[in-house]
């Protein structure tokens, strides 16, 4: 009985295959595997904010993270003042006003660390900030 | 050639069907949900400013946050008595320029809250001093 099915040639693999490497595909795509923020990073809730949606991340935003033990930190690379005051004003000289500042902070942050990188903001010429929430719980935690 | 090829039963498919299994039970066990992220707008006026400009104009309205909650009115409150208090402020006008001041160790959490609450009632103009 084994042996019958072994032998039966006319078993088509070739769709299953195909289907297996369109679901691969799609995993590899949506899969990001490095860490380019401070992942220590607990925001408070925002359900009223503006949900930050792709285009609410145009290539000009700047996000700059604040984590509750004070470390100020871009793409998860350690920032000093003047690194700060440095590529916000790069994005000043580059886009005006008008792109997103956003400021991911740790809801337990003492306010005095936020308020030195909107100083620092400040000091580069932007005065528009955006604090980053959560708008809804998704991550399995 | 394509047909003689398809014939061919000795072309061995299962090494390469367990590869891809492997690789597939990888990918969905890795792949993680990220939440959903919302942004508040906020001004960070020039220090110096806030004190000359908040005497003259009376539609302001001042949120004082210090380390253990909010005061509004010169009286504390919680968060959903001052949710109460902006829904009243707003049904007049939501035009109206809303002064957050924060003592530098109050919670980053308190000021998302207090923004929020202001998002909600569609008060856009906020902003955001130090003392």
């Amino acid at each position: 009985m084994a042996k019958s099915r072994n032998e039966d040639v006319s078993l088509d693999m070739t769709p299953m295959i195909d289907v297996v490497f369109q679901l691969i595909i799609f995993f590899v795509v949506t899969l990001k595997m490095s860490d380019d923020k401070d992942t220590t990073i607990k925001l408070a809730d925002g359900k009223n904010g503006i949900v930050l949606t792709q285009e609410e991340l145009p290539p000009s935003q700047l996000t700059i993270d604040v984590a509750a033990s004070g470390r100020v930190s871009m793409s998860n690379i350690t920032m000093s003042d003047a690194m700060i005051v440095d590529a916000v004003k790069k994005r000043v000289n580059a886009y005006g006003t008008d792109f997103p500042c956003m400021i991911r902070a740790d809801k337990n942050t003492q306010h005095k660390h936020v308020a030195k990188v909107m100083n620092l903001c400040a000091a580069a010429g932007m005065w528009k900030v955006s604090f980053v929430a959560i708008q809804e719980h998704k991550a399995n935690k | 050639m394509a047909r003689k090829q398809y014939d061919n039963p000795k072309a061995e498919m299962t090494p390469m069907i367990d590869v891809v299994f492997q690789l597939m039970i990888f990918f969905i066990v890795t792949i993680k949900q990220e939440d959903i992220f919302s942004k508040l707008n906020a001004n960070r006026p020039a220090p110096n400013a806030s004190s000359a400009q908040s005497e003259e104009n009376d539609t302001q309205i001042k949120i004082d946050i210090g380390k253990g909650g909010v005061v509004f009115n010169g009286r504390g409150m919680s968060f959903p008595a001052l949710d109460a208090n902006i829904k009243k402020l707003a049904a007049s006008s939501t035009k109206s320029t809303v002064l957050v001041r924060c003592t530098l160790d109050s919670p980053h959490g308190f000021l998302v809250h207090v923004l929020d609450i202001c998002n909600k009632y569609k008060m856009y103009n906020l902003s955001i001093f130090s003392m």
